[in-house]
């Protein structure tokens, strides 16, 4: 573990000496009609202030890894698995957690540290815009503080959404929501699956910076899962990606490196 | 995990907000399932304030009117003073009076000015008579009556009116007639007796009784006999100037009505009368083994004795007389009843009686309280007092000194002692007026009972049967009516079950679907940090919310249809609620019943929603990470 860095990502290099996640030696496996998939990752650390793209085709294992990261899916063995969310002290053994049925206190590091936009933004349909961002600070009993999220919202050109039910956005509106709707809480680490698939490039291109910007104002980790490898190459700080082996007939193997593209 | 305590309260809330929020946002859903429940439930209140307002409606009839609480003997009985005290004092009764025989209790009522008499029935009543009070009747006070409807039609005669009470009777073959005034204090409504009928104080109904039956009523100045107790003794005394011989003896005993004759040592009739007699007579004792002594038997052994120069003497052996004698006696002297003829009390050696020989005519008062007191203070002419008990009660009356008699006893008439015992067995009365002793009343001949509450009068009903009073009650009203109510009630939770039962299929069917269909937004919430425990919850508050608004609505539903049915039915139940005090309606729910509907439909969606709660359960926050 590294010293406790300033709480001021906005300095990048400073603030990527803080190490927030590391996993070492997990492995997940899967099975599904008598055929196995085993996702390996031998090492993986995330550092505070990073944007970490994590690139694959479907079925190499993007979503099972990324379950993991959202301490939603148990392991199915691991060397370690420690989420570091304050720097230095207090940090939660994941595996620990899931070995012991903790499901409550992973439901709480969820809440407080880990902010996810979905594919079609994952906003939930029956709450308008506002009700929405205020949801993640509802559940946690933050006090919303009205300036501060239209002030947000402005930044990202959906503060005139605010009363609207997702339905009546278009696909990037909704994305850019989704996206405040993951930092509005200032989460230590936004996990983001394929947040561009459903725009086009321009767009698509534009929620990357948004993120970008975003990200580094509230000095959060990000990680990025995209099958878009150029709209990430030169954003993100590092790449990963997955080398499949066929194990054998019944067993598929992917194994998850940095710089593996 | 202080964090997690901390969150928990916030998370409650949060989720209700969102449950909340996915009913306001598929709001057509909604008001489809709060229609479908709502139109479960409101039949089912309607058909409960039907029952209920039925049921009530005819047991408030029952309630309010009297007539459901009353009892009436169905034989002819005695029922003496003390039977009515005791009966009174039970909590169950609220009322009761005697009555008299239907022969004496038809009377005649006119108005003064008319000579055209009808004939009505009369009928005894009292402070607390629910009859009178429960028609809007007021209680009749002395020289007033109340008249049911029919009786004031007749008559022509309202509430203020004067009206001539007229008592008929036949005596020594002529027609006579005792009349009094009285004031009409109520006329009572039809529902109390369809029939002419006069309410009057118990005591003109029994002064009618007694006119009736051939005595007078001074009170009233109505002429006539008057009930003079009759004397009875416990036995006779026999002195012979010679001894019977046994045929004789045994002679004493046949058709007199005397059962006992037996020989007397003189000693013994001394230690009972206190009396000396000559040690040459011979004493005889004659008794019956139960009962008294009438003075036909005193006739009877008089004449057997004819001839033989016997004097009988009858006796009591009770101490049925107390006399005041003043301080001068230490002790009470004995009251020894002796009416003896001049020679015979001679014959025996004792003072002269001024009242002279035993008499059947008892009418002579004077002759009657006259008593002869030892030598000593008390002077000639003087009036003591004396007490006697019959009844309960202690009555005085005076007894003038006529004379001086033998040491160590008071002499009074064998006939005043003979009253008196008489009084043991029936109420003998000193009236003070006429200064003469007077037969009481020994009870009546029927009563009037009213339960406290309807729900009395079978228990009094067995009470009564118990003690051997057959009575006529209304009791099978109030039985049907329970009846009708179980039935009622056996139909609507048959009912009530078919249609909950849809009820809460539809509920679960709608929330488990509801769950199915939001999985993706059930497992954003999970994801968003929502526990697995905080979810679950999520359709519990759905079903609970829409069971609310169901509830409501099919609360201002039956309000609605019960007034519609209460308006329907308002002109026929007019005329019960007008005798009824609470108002009547023929679809009506208590409010507590309200609350449990109010409640019970919150726990039945509850626990309905419990399955889709659990489906919740089963749903992986990962799962809203995948795209179908």
């Amino acid at each position: 573990m590294s010293a406790v860095e300033p709480e001021d990502c906005g300095d990048g290099e400073a603030a990527r000496a803080h190490r927030i996640l590391s996993v070492s030696n997990l492995t997940k496996t899967r099975q599904q009609g008598g055929i196995s998939f085993e996702l390996k990752v031998p090492a993986l650390s995330l550092r505070a202030g990073e944007l970490i793209a994590v690139v694959g085709e479907s079925g190499c294992g993007k979503s099972t890894l990324l379950d993991l990261l959202a301490l939603v899916s148990c392991p199915s063995s691991c060397d370690g698995f420690l989420f570091q969310t304050q720097g230095g002290a207090g940090g939660s053994d994941i595996a620990a957690l899931w070995k012991a049925g903790r499901e409550s206190t992973l439901a709480r590091l969820r809440r407080q540290h880990l902010g996810y936009v979905l594919q079609t933004g994952g906003l939930l349909p029956f709450l308008t815009v506002r009700q929405n961002l205020e949801l993640p600070l509802h559940i946690q009993g933050l006090q919303v503080d009205p300036i501060r999220l239209n002030e947000l919202a402005s930044r990202i050109g959906v503060a005139d959404l605010m009363g609207k039910k997702p339905q009546f956005l278009s696909g990037g509106q909704r994305q850019r929501v989704a996206i405040l709707r993951a930092l509005v809480h200032s989460p230590t680490l936004v996990l983001a699956d394929e947040p561009t698939a459903a725009v086009d490039r321009t767009r698509a291109r534009r929620i990357v910076a948004d993120f970008r910007s975003l990200a580094w104002d509230g000095g959060c980790t990000i990680v990025m899962v995209t099958h878009d490898q150029p709209l990430v190459d030169g954003v993100a700080d590092r790449q990963f990606g997955f080398r499949l082996e066929q194990v054998s007939e019944n067993l598929t193997r992917s194994i998850c490196l940095e710089g593996e593209v | 995990m202080d964090a997690f305590s901390v969150g928990r309260q916030p998370a409650r809330a949060t989720v209700v907000r969102l449950a909340l929020a996915d009913l306001r946002h598929e709001w057509v859903l909604t008001l489809c399932l709060v229609l479908a429940l709502a139109a479960v439930i409101s039949p089912l209140l309607i058909l409960m304030g039907l029952k209920h307002g039925t049921v009530e409606t005819l047991r408030c009839s029952l309630l309010e009117d009297p007539t459901y609480r009353e009892l009436r003997p169905a034989e002819t009985h005695t029922y003496d003073p003390n039977w009515f005290s005791a009966w009174r004092t039970r909590p169950e009764v609220a009322f009761l009076i005697p009555t008299i025989l239907p022969a004496s209790s038809i009377i005649g009522a006119a108005r003064p000015d008319t000579l055209a008499t009808q004939f009505l029935d009369l009928i005894p009543t009292g402070p607390g008579d629910p009859l009178l009070l429960g028609n809007g009747a007021l209680i009749p006070g002395t020289d007033e009556v109340v008249l049911t409807q029919a009786a004031a039609e007749w008559l022509g005669v309202q509430v203020g009116d004067h009206l001539e009470l007229r008592a008929t009777r036949s005596r020594a073959g002529q027609s006579e007639q005792g009349t009094t005034r009285a004031i009409v204090r109520s006329v009572l409504s039809t529902r109390a007796s369809s029939l002419a009928r006069v309410y009057a104080p118990l005591d003109l109904v029994l002064d009618v009784e007694s006119y009736k039956e051939g005595m007078a009523v001074p009170g009233r100045g109505w002429t006539g006999g008057s009930p003079t107790p009759y004397a009875s003794y416990d036995g006779l005394f026999v002195l012979a100037p010679e001894a019977l011989t046994p045929v004789q003896q045994a002679a004493l005993a046949i058709n007199t009505g005397l059962t006992r004759s037996t020989e007397l040592a003189t000693a013994v009739f001394r230690a009972k009368t206190g009396l000396i007699v000559p040690e040459t007579s011979q004493l005889y004792e004659l008794g019956v083994s139960s009962g008294s002594v009438q003075m036909s038997s005193v006739r009877a052994v008089k004449d057997k004795l004819r001839g033989t120069g016997a004097i009988v003497i009858p006796y009591v052996s009770a101490d049925v007389l107390c006399v005041e004698a003043g301080e001068s006696t230490g002790e009470h002297p004995r009251v020894i009843g002796l009416s003896l003829s001049l020679e015979d009390s001679q014959r025996l050696g004792l003072v002269d009686l001024p009242w002279g020989s035993l008499r059947a005519d008892l009418e002579d008062a004077v002759r009657l309280q006259q008593i002869l007191v030892p030598p000593g203070s008390i002077t000639r002419g003087v009036d003591l007092e004396a007490v006697f008990e019959s009844g309960d009660a202690a009555a005085r009356f005076p007894l003038t000194v006529a004379g001086i008699g033998p040491q160590g006893v008071l002499l009074v008439p064998a006939e005043l002692l003979g009253i008196l015992r008489t009084g043991v067995d029936r109420p003998v009365i000193y009236d003070s007026s006429s200064g003469r002793f007077l037969l009481g009343r020994t009870g009546f001949q029927g009563f009037r009972m009213y339960a406290r509450t309807i729900d009395d009068v079978a228990g009094l009903e067995k009470a009564l049967r118990d003690e051997g009073i057959e009575v006529v009650s209304q009791a099978q009203a109030v039985e049907r009516i329970r009846i009708l109510d179980r039935g009622l009630t056996r139909v609507f939770l048959l009912v009530a079950v078919v249609g909950i039962t849809g009820g809460v299929a539809a509920l679960i069917a709608s929330l488990y679907a509801a769950v199915q269909r939001k999985r993706r937004e059930l497992g954003v919430m999970r994801l968003l940090g929502l526990a697995r425990h905080a979810v679950f919850r999520f359709p519990i508050y759905q079903g609970t919310a829409v069971a609310g608004f169901s509830i409501l609505l099919a609360l201002v539903v039956y309000f609605a249809s019960a007034a519609v049915i209460n308006q329907i039915f308002a002109a026929d139940l007019a005329v019960a609620s007008q005798s009824c005090q609470t108002e009547q309606h023929i679809c009506a729910l208590p409010a507590l019943t309200l609350v449990f509907a109010f409640q019970g439909t919150l726990v039945i969606a509850l626990l309905s929603s419990l399955v889709a709660a659990w489906k919740t359960t089963r749903i992986d926050p990962a799962e809203a990470l995948r795209e179908e």
